[in-house]
Parts: C-alpha cells; structure tokens; sequence
C-alpha cells in the first residue's frame, strides 16, 4: 500500500516519522510530507529504515492540492485544529477539478488526549474516512461525541500509543542518582508560578546534593537563551547566578537520552510522562496544582502516579513510587500492540 | 415524614439550580431550604423567587457551619464553585467530628448542561455522599475518570435537565422569539457584535414578529463569569439603532418563554426550560460546531439551525421541529431523569448510610480532598497552633504554588522559615493570619 503521511512540525512530525517507520515494517511504501528540514528526519541510529521512509518537502495546502498524492492509496493527514478541515476541503476541491477521486484520507490526534481537548481536538477529523485513535479510552469518548453530534457512523481504528516514543530502550548510568523534571513551556502559564516551582525544585537539589536535579524542555526551545519564554524553568534556572551544581539545564535534543538516563522523571502534564511511565521508571506527575484542565490533569488523573512535591522528599522515597495504574495505561492505548498492521486493514477495507 | 433538606449555593445559576429542585418539594413530601450565601451582585430576582418557593437563610459559610440548625436537616446539597465544594465538605466533616455532632448525607451536582471542564468538576465533587449528574451522557464521563482507580465507588444519582414545571405548547402565543444570551458564549467582541447583527437582520426580515434578546444578567448584576462588556452595549454599539421589533427585556426568562413561540440560544441550559414551558427551541449554528461554544453538545438535537440564512422568523419557526429523543435521552431530558431520584437515594442514605468515600490514596490525588488554596492555609494556621512548622511550611509551599501572587502566603511562609526562634515568634505575630 503506498501512504503518504502530512504533518507540519512537532507534535506531529516526530509521531509520523515514528508511524512511518512502523508502517515500513508492516511492507507499506511511505512518503513523509513536511516543510521540516532534512536535519529532522531520521537520525543516524534509525538510518536503516531511511531507504523506505520517502520524504517531500511539502507544505500541507501544496500538499492537499497536489498532483503527486494522486497515485496514493491514502493519505494520513496529522495536523491540528482548522488545518485538518482546510486539508480535506483543499483536497477534495483539487481533486474534483481534476475529475478524479479524492484519496482515501485518515487522520487522528497527534498527542495523547482526553475530555475537553480530545473533544475539541477529534471535531474537525469527523467525516475523515479513518480516524485513527490512541486507545479504548480515546474510542469510548469519539462514540460519545458522535451520539451527541447525532452522527451514526465513523470508520475508526486503535492506532495504540504510536505518537510517543515508546520502543524499547537500552540502559545508560549515571555516577549519581538523576530526577528528570520535564519543563513544559506554557505550564503553569504565568511566569510567576514557574518561578516559584524553580525555587521549590533548587531547594530539593541543596537539600539532596547525592541527586542531580535535571530541568529538561520537553520539546524544542528557540536556540538563543534570550528567547526562552518566562513561563518555563529553564528560563528561570538561567537567571540564577548560584545554581546549584547539581542543578542541571538540559537541552531539547537531549531528551531522549536524558529520559534513558534518569532515576526517576517529574512532570506535571507532559505526554513524555507517559513515555517515563512505559520505559518503567518512577514516575510523578505534580499533583500540587491540582486536577485541573489546562495542565492535562484529567488525562492522568487515573495514572496511579500523582504525588504532591513535598510528598516525594527525600528524593530517595521516588525509587518506592506506586507502581503506573496498568489498567489505566491499557486504555490510553498501550494495550494496542498491532497499531500499523490494524491500521493497514482498516485501509484496505475502506478502498473503493 | 417530610423530609427536611438544606440547600447551600452562592452565584445566581447554582441559585437557580436550587430553585429547580426545590419545585419538586411540592410534589413529595419535602421541605427545602435554601441558603444563599452573600454574594455582591446576586439578581434580586432569584432571591425573591426562592423566597416565595420556601424558607430562605442568608448566612455566610462559617456562620451557617456553626448554626446548630443543621442537624435538623435529613441531608444538605450544595451548589457551590469547585474549591468551595471542596472547602463545604472537608469543614463540615471536621466540624461534625470536632463537636461529635451527627453528619448528614451532602449531596453536589451541576447548574445546567455542563460544556467544559467536566472532569476538573468531578475532581472537585468526589467525596460527596451523591452526585447529581443530568442524564447518562455525564455518567458515561464519570465513570471512564473513576475506572480502574481507588474512587470508583463514588456515588451518582441521574437527576435530569428538566427545571419547569410542564406546559403544554400553546397555539395562541404571540409571535415572539427570545434569544437566550450567555456572556462568554461566544466570549470575542467582534462575534458579539455578529451575533447581535445577525439578529437585528432577522427582525428586520421578520416585521410580524418581535425578538427579545434575554441578557444573563442586567448590566450592574453579575454572573460565574466576569462580563467585560454587556449585551446591551454590545447592542448599541453594533447596530446604533436597532429595528424597533428587537428589544431586551430583563424580565423572568421562564415567564418569557411561556408568551414565545420560539426560543434560540447558542449553547444555553435555557433551551431545555423552552422545552418544558411549551416554547419550540432553535440553536443557533451560526457559528459552527465549536468546542469553546458548546455547541458541539447540541449537534445530535436536531435543532441547529442558521438564523443568518433563515427566510424570517415564520419560516424558522415553520420548520422548528421536535428535538431527537434518543438524544435527548442521552443528555438527560427524560421523564426516568428527575429530582425524585435524588430525593429516593436520600432516603435510602437515610435508612443506610454510607462509609465515606476514601479520598486519600497512595498514588492519587484529588481536588476534593484539601487542595484549594483556603484549606491549605487554614490547614498551615492550624499547624503553626500546635507547633508542626514542618507541616505548615508544607502547607504553605503548597498553596504558594497555586498562588504564587497571594502576599501574605509569602509573608507567613518567609515568617515560619526564620531564624532563630524567637525572631520566627514574633514575625509570625505580626505576620497576618488567614482567617475565611
């Protein structure tokens, strides 16, 4: 089956290289489409499945209306919010005029999501030809959605957790033990709020100079440090003349590595927490602000991991952390271990 | 026996939601009263409409905790915003059990349809002895929260959207449309003044008739949410002059539903009083199925209509039809949903009552348990009297985290970490304590 797969920068870009690779595997031809630089296509550790995975410098609307998605069998559009009703309209549009059949399209939320967002996120999907969803979670609240948008039917499919990394990774040391606490750039949204989580996490690294305390973006940050947002730890350990040394600044490529290397990982909404969760490290998503919305506490709430800061001090307690609610990470999708390969029947049954 | 039942609620929708239930003491053998907790800007028309329906208390949260009246109620609902719930249960629990005073079933629920945050909602809600959730859709959402944690045990009870008393459509109704406005939906001044247009171009097309624009609140009155800029500004700004059939009217949304034919609102709870009062209800797609207008919920009604490209009013009203049943169902408009569901559990709870749910467990936390930011200095206060400063400096790290910008948490928190002894005693002397 020849696939080609529309993104437009992270989240998406990173999941559709990870989706491409698996349907690689599954003896799908692929072709990424992306504006992103080469530099952002596969690194040299994944270079084996480069020869498969095609890739076109294409901007979603050139996309939409190209001649060379023609010859597709479908088209796995992974974008967000109006882009994704824009695509479709674009495409169907290009294609009429052409007197030609649109291709089949699927699409789905690029990053894991429930309630409000998964709710906003799914609506302009609806009408796509597959629409394909993380876990039985994910399923149950598209059924919902369709009976309160009084829509009988949608083609759907359980992709499983395929926009994270989630593939088995090898052991890296450290001499000493490494709390991994991901910074997310918008959360808590006010400068202030950072500020004073900064100042609570330097207290925790003075107090436990056995530990190293790593701040690690948890997707890009502008190359420049003076651009780094106000509402992100890094840039408040920055302006600390008198980190302390075991107060480590990570950097966005390293993530990865730094997630290999950890002991235990913080967070307080971050989707790499889930990653954390997967890979068996110790895991706390902050419950310090609460169970609230904008921060994706609903998506964890049923984890199993939350834990107030204060209640994970000594950072020695992290190592006994209750174990992920395994049931909970079933149905976010973790159960679907067939993701590419259910995807690929999904198609095949959907083709004129 | 009649059952005495005590309703707690602030902001002018939890009000009316009280209203709604209290309407069903009528028909069963219950009393309600209502207290409604002072609040600047509640709509006098709400209160003097509680008034008239039963005994109504006026007393502020801590004077009614301390009100031995309570426990001669059989249970107590309360209708409050989310970290106040949460505040009413965990000090009435702690009052009952300092003053070993019997504790009387609490029961929360919602003001209307709920179109965001539902989840955040039930994490404030969760400990309460019951629930109310309007139909099977919400309790679908509840139970994939709860599934597989320690809190699936929490108790729910479907207690509808039905507020009004049934009336049947009349025939002779003037030809009248009331537009049910919300402040927030949609929030963009520039959609409001669409919105308002679109209107005034419906009434200009449509002589015979007369469409009132139903504001929230009057302009010095307020609501859950903060109006920036009122309707009837967003009115006068936008069209200068209405068209003369167009008006506002500020009076009681159920007595004007009972002389329309036709009520149309974006994403409004007011919909389902249209349906019980005998008034055909049109939603407003104008705007699209959005998610931060709600509409989405209304999408499976068979009710959206465009009043942009509707002919007039004769030919929107022509075509209005009955809302699917099957959703309706779904949301919660059903005879099988209804207050008397929540007055049957609260006497089951009677005859057996419930071990409380048990809200701290390893691995989980819930907004209900101490988390607003009131509790936890109030909890901090509590462990400066007995001398855990350890506790405190907890309590207070936690709540400064919630608000970073809270003053006095800083202060008290810069008090409790000085050194030494004595100078720590005498900042925290002069340092101001948290008082509700």
């Amino acid at each position: 089956m020849r696939l080609g797969l529309i993104c437009d920068g992270e989240p998406g870009l990173g999941a559709c290289r990870r989706l491409g690779r698996a349907l690689v595997q599954e003896g799908a031809a692929v072709t990424l489409m992306s504006t992103a630089p080469p530099e952002c296509l596969p690194t040299a550790a994944e270079e084996d499945s480069e020869d498969a995975l095609g890739w076109l410098p294409l901007e979603p609307l050139a996309a939409a209306t190209s001649d060379l998605v023609q010859g597709l069998d479908a088209l796995g559009v992974f974008l967000e919010g109006n882009a994704v009703t824009a695509f479709r309209a674009a495409h169907r549009q290009a294609s009429a005029l052409r007197g030609q059949s649109p291709c089949l399209l699927f699409t789905g939320p690029v990053r894991p999501l429930c309630g409000d967002a998964l709710m906003a996120d799914l609506l302009p999907r609806l009408g796509y030809d597959l629409i394909a969803l993380q876990g039985d979670a994910q399923r149950q609240e598209l059924e919902w959605l369709l009976r309160s948008c009084g829509r009988s039917a949608q083609a759907h499919t359980l992709l499983g957790l395929w926009c994270l990394a989630t593939e088995p990774i090898g052991s890296a040391t450290t001499p000493d033990p490494v709390l991994l606490v991901l910074d997310e750039t918008q959360v808590p949204p006010s400068p202030f709020a950072n500020g004073m989580l900064y100042q609570r996490l330097r207290s925790i690294a003075l107090q436990t100079p056995s530990w190293q305390v790593r701040l690690q973006p948890d997707g890009p940050l502008p190359a420049d440090p003076a651009d780094w947002p106000e509402t992100s730890l890094l840039w408040h350990g920055l302006q600390d003349r008198q980190r302390p040394a075991n107060l480590q600044l990570g950097e966005g490529d390293d993530l990865t590595l730094a997630l290999m290397q950890a002991s235990a990982c913080l967070g307080i909404g971050s989707s790499w927490l889930i990653t954390a969760m997967v890979w068996g490290k110790p895991t706390v998503v902050l419950g310090d602000f609460g169970i609230r919305t904008e921060f994706n506490g609903p998506f964890f709430f049923g984890s199993g991991c939350l834990a107030r800061l204060a209640d994970c001090l000594p950072l020695e307690r992290l190592r006994e952390r209750p174990a992920v609610n395994a049931d909970w990470l079933a149905a976010r999708g973790w159960a679907i271990a067939d993701g590419p390969a259910r995807l690929l029947r999904g198609l095949a049954e959907l083709r004129p | 026996m009649t059952l005495n039942v005590l309703l707690v609620a602030d902001s002018d929708s939890q009000l009316l939601a009280c209203q709604a239930l209290t309407r069903f003491g009528d028909e069963r053998d219950v009393c309600f009263t209502v207290n409604a907790i002072p609040r600047e800007g509640t709509p006098a028309s709400v209160l003097q409409a509680l008034e008239r329906s039963g005994p109504l208390w006026r007393f502020t949260l801590r004077q009614l905790l301390a009100d031995r009246r309570l426990d001669g109620f059989a249970a107590i609902g309360v209708y409050l915003t989310g970290s106040k719930l949460a505040e009413f249960r965990s000090t009435y629990h702690l009052s009952r059990e300092q003053q070993r005073r019997p504790r009387r079933p609490l029961f929360c629920g919602f003001n209307g349809v709920v179109l965001e945050r539902f989840e955040e909602a039930i994490a404030w809600r969760l400990g309460y002895d019951l629930i109310c959730l309007n139909g099977p859709r919400d309790q679908a959402r509840l139970e994939l929260l709860l599934r597989h944690t320690p809190f699936q045990g929490q108790r729910t009870v479907l207690t509808g959207l039905g507020r009004q008393r049934p009336q049947e459509p009349g025939a002779e109704r003037p030809r009248r449309m009331v537009f049910a406005e919300q402040v927030v939906m949609p929030a963009a001044l520039a959609e409001r003044r669409r919105l308002v247009r679109i209107l005034a171009r419906l009434a200009r097309r449509s002589p015979e008739w007369e469409l009132l624009i139903k504001p929230r609140v009057a302009p010095h009155e307020s609501t859950f949410h903060a109006v920036d800029t009122h309707i009837s500004h967003t009115l006068q700004e936008s069209l200068g002059s209405p068209p003369a059939n167009l008006q506002l009217s500020y009076a009681p949304l159920p007595e004007l539903l009972s002389r329309s034919k036709l009520i149309s609102t974006v994403s409004s709870t007011a919909l389902f009083d249209a349906l019980d009062l005998g008034c055909r209800a049109v939603v407003m797609d104008d705007f699209g199925l959005r998610h931060d207008l709600g509409t989405p919920f209304f999408a499976g009604s068979g009710l959206l209509r465009s009043l942009a490209r509707a002919e007039d009013l004769d030919s929107l009203a022509a075509a209005a039809a009955d809302p699917d049943p099957a959703w309706l169902y779904w949301v919660g408009y059903h005879p099988a949903f209804s207050p008397a569901n929540l007055l049957e559990a609260l006497v089951q709870l009677q005859a057996h009552p419930l071990t409380p749910l048990q809200l701290s467990q390893p691995g989980y936390v819930v907004n209900a348990a101490d988390l607003s930011t009131n509790q936890l200095r109030r909890g901090a206060e509590i462990a400066i009297q007995s001398g855990d400063l350890e506790e405190a400096t907890r309590l207070l790290e936690m709540a400064q985290l919630q608000r970073p910008d809270n003053r006095n948490i800083g202060r008290r928190l810069a008090a409790l970490r000085l050194r030494p002894a004595l100078l720590r005693r005498l900042a925290l002397l002069v340092t101001p304590r948290f008082r509700l």
